[in-house]
């Protein structure tokens, strides 16, 4: 059993790193008080962006340096999308849910668009991604060795220290107060003289910038092709969001859940001692727990007091 | 300044109408080949783009009006719908994809009698599978077995020694079928030319979609773990990821292989300069049967309710001419037995058999 968890443990990290960035990504804007469904169609744009970024890069640069470039790209790319969801929301005042499905359905249709008008067709194929690599002396270390570093990507790395930063930014500095203060009570924190719509831009920025470079994770590590969709993952991403509780560590649990319990449903086949349980259960298993721990939790719901309001100044 | 521009814009949509009517009564001088795609994109460098090709092939020969459509979603109504669209506007011969089309063409062959349709990988039936191929449609198969016998000789000759897998999209008869064809090329490359290739039931796997290519990278690495040297998989989206997982691999110094599926996929395998994982693929010449059936309309010869088999017999299977990591014995072997294949003194059977899954 031990070699098993040791064998796939390195792929389902992989699969759960870009749905941990993501969902935290959708931490900051929710935490902020918008909500953010776009998600989805966030990660798509990151996608695109570093699927074309290094199509053309690769050929041109030095190996090894158009993957950080297209990367970055996936995250600037998001970030600036996300920008239409803030304004929609923020200054607007426009119900959150339906610009947030705007996004999504826009995501997909102009990625697919801008691909076959830049390359001619609607996939990018890339040459090379990031490779797995295992950690000299690290990896030899009893346990947490063979599971943590061995065949990791150095995106892995990337997010674990993102997730850090967000904690700290979160819990121990002025700002992550103020951006939380935003999402429970917006009219309390303008009074403390706190820019409400500063905070709630900031909060979906991050969101963006943080699915983009999900998206652009997800393309230098297991897909490795732009195809125009990430298979509903930022809505796993989200649901990991609820299923954390709004809390770092907790979307951290959520997510490696989802997807070590989906990395077994999909190399079930391949592995007989999961082959005696059936691919369906297995494949249905994460998402009824996740309804059961929704109907548990819901009597003690952390979410957000203020969220899914707009702001209007002046307000009580 | 309201009523004005609703006058005007009533009298723009009445022009629109009657020049419309005007278009529609216009009997088109060049044939008009319409196309619906399949789930996916025009070019998924599978099943859709090789028709396509075909067809765009044909107009190039032939001077033809081609357009294809994509319809929303993958459902029988959506494909009438799209077909439908076709024959309004004048297009007589409708080329599908793919088995999914097989109700739909069922129920478009009926409806329009006018028009001929190409039913590539099906045949019409009313979701009973009772084959029922009307006069105004042709139906064609191809020998996917045969097409992956070539291409696991082609492998075990290559490799000669080592393990081989197997992952497929859903476990339906075309993909079904290349997997026990690949299964007989191993083992008549192991019997009749002294390779050591061996095949565990635990590699080969049918992934159940076409489209999930994390599910893809993931099986092609346990298999790989578990020194799997080459990897067939036919399979979509699904192939993606295992090609992406191949690329990686090899990127980084390992000897692992893809066999890749339905059209040449060299280039996508490509890692590094003129270096590939695809070690070569089991090819259906979709193109060649898009473009035979349009010519064969042109000289009013069309095979209306016949359903066509196309296999090494009429070149409509095969590896590719060019196989960059086959060594021209090896392709002078394969196509000895290609030839076999043609003249019936090598049979390949399309059953399961004792084969693996």
């Amino acid at each position: 059993m031990w070699d098993i968890v040791a064998q796939i443990f390195p792929y389902a990290i992989a699969y759960t790193i870009p749905l941990l960035i993501t969902a935290l990504g959708g931490l900051f804007s929710e935490r902020s008080g918008v909500i953010n469904i776009g998600l989805e169609g966030l990660m798509v744009i990151g996608y695109f962006c570093t699927a074309i970024t290094v199509r053309y890069l690769e050929p041109v640069m030095p190996p090894g340096t158009a993957v950080p470039i297209g990367l970055l790209a996936g995250f600037v790319g998001g970030m600036i999308f996300s920008l239409l969801h803030a304004l929609a929301s923020i200054n607007l005042n426009a119900n959150q849910v339906i610009s947030g499905t705007a996004i999504n359905m826009m995501a997909g249709a102009l990625t697919v668009y801008l691909a076959r008008t830049i390359t001619g067709s609607g996939n990018i194929l890339i040459r090379t991604g990031l490779f797995r690599r295992t950690v000299p002396v690290l990896s030899q270390i009893p346990i947490i060795g063979r599971l943590f570093f061995t065949q990791v990507y150095s995106s892995t790395w990337l997010v674990l220290a993102i997730l850090l930063i967000s904690w700290f930014l979160l819990y121990k500095t002025a700002f992550g107060l103020r951006l939380r203060s935003c999402g429970e009570h917006p009219g309390a924190a303008a009074s403390a003289g706190i820019n409400v719509y500063l905070m709630r831009y900031l909060g979906v920025m991050i969101s963006g910038a943080y699915a983009g470079l999900g998206g652009g994770i997800i393309m230098v590590t297991y897909s490795g092709e732009f195809g125009g969709t990430v298979a509903g993952l930022g809505f796993l991403a989200l649901a990991s969001l609820i299923f954390g509780q709004w809390k770092p560590f907790g979307v951290l649990g959520a997510t490696f859940f989802f997807g070590f319990a989906i990395t077994i449903a999909n190399v079930s086949q391949v592995i007989p001692e999961f082959a005696v349980i059936p691919p369906l259960i297995l494949r249905v298993f994460p998402y009824v727990v996740t309804l059961l721990a929704l109907v548990v939790f819901s009597k003690s719901s952390q979410a957000p007091k203020a969220i899914g309001q707009p702001y209007y100044p002046g307000q009580g | 300044m309201k009523k004005v521009l609703v006058i005007a814009v009533v009298l723009l949509s009445m022009t629109g109408l009657l020049f419309a009517a005007g278009a529609r009564e216009e009997t088109p001088a060049r044939l008009r080949v319409g196309m619906v795609t399949d789930a996916g994109t025009i070019d998924d460098k599978s099943f859709n783009q090789g028709t396509w090709e075909g067809i765009v092939r044909a107009s190039n020969d032939f001077d033809l009006d081609i357009r294809y459509l994509r319809p929303a979603g993958e459902t029988e109504a959506e494909y009438v719908r799209e077909i439908g669209n076709l024959y309004d506007a004048g297009y007589r011969l409708v080329v599908t994809p793919g088995f999914k089309f097989e109700t739909a063409i069922y129920i478009v062959q009926e409806r329009y009698p006018q028009a001929k349709f190409v039913l590539l990988d099906g045949y019409p039936h009313t979701g009973d599978w009772n084959p029922v191929v009307g006069d105004n449609t042709v139906s064609i198969f191809y020998a996917e077995h045969e097409s992956g016998f070539l291409a696991g000789l082609a492998t075990a000759l290559e490799l000669e020694t080592g393990a081989v897998g197997f992952i497929g999209g859903m476990e339906i008869p075309p993909v079904q079928k290349f997997n026990w064809g690949f299964q007989q090329g191993i083992t008549y490359a192991n019997a009749n030319y002294g390779t050591n290739m061996t095949m565990d039931s635990r590699n080969f796997v049918y992934q159940g979609s076409f489209d999930n290519v994390a599910a893809g990278q993931q099986l092609a690495a346990s298999m790989y773990d578990r020194g799997v040297k080459a990897i067939f998989a036919a399979a979509g989206g699904v192939g993606v990821g295992a090609i992406n997982e191949a690329k990686a691999r090899a990127a980084t110094g390992q000897n692992v292989w893809i066999v890749g599926v339905d059209v040449d996929q060299y280039d996508e395998g490509i890692y590094a300069a003129g270096k590939s994982i695809i070690l070569t693929s089991a090819m259906k010449e979709i193109g060649n049967s898009a473009y035979d059936m349009i010519k064969a309309e042109l000289e009013g010869t069309f095979p209306g309710g016949q359903i066509l088999t196309f296999d090494a017999s009429n070149y409509g299977i095969g590896i590719p001419d060019e196989n960059p990591n086959l060594s021209a014995e090896v392709e002078a072997k394969v196509a000895e037995v290609f030839r076999k294949l043609q003249t019936g003194e090598q049979v390949v059977s399309d059953e399961r058999g004792n084969l693996i899954r």
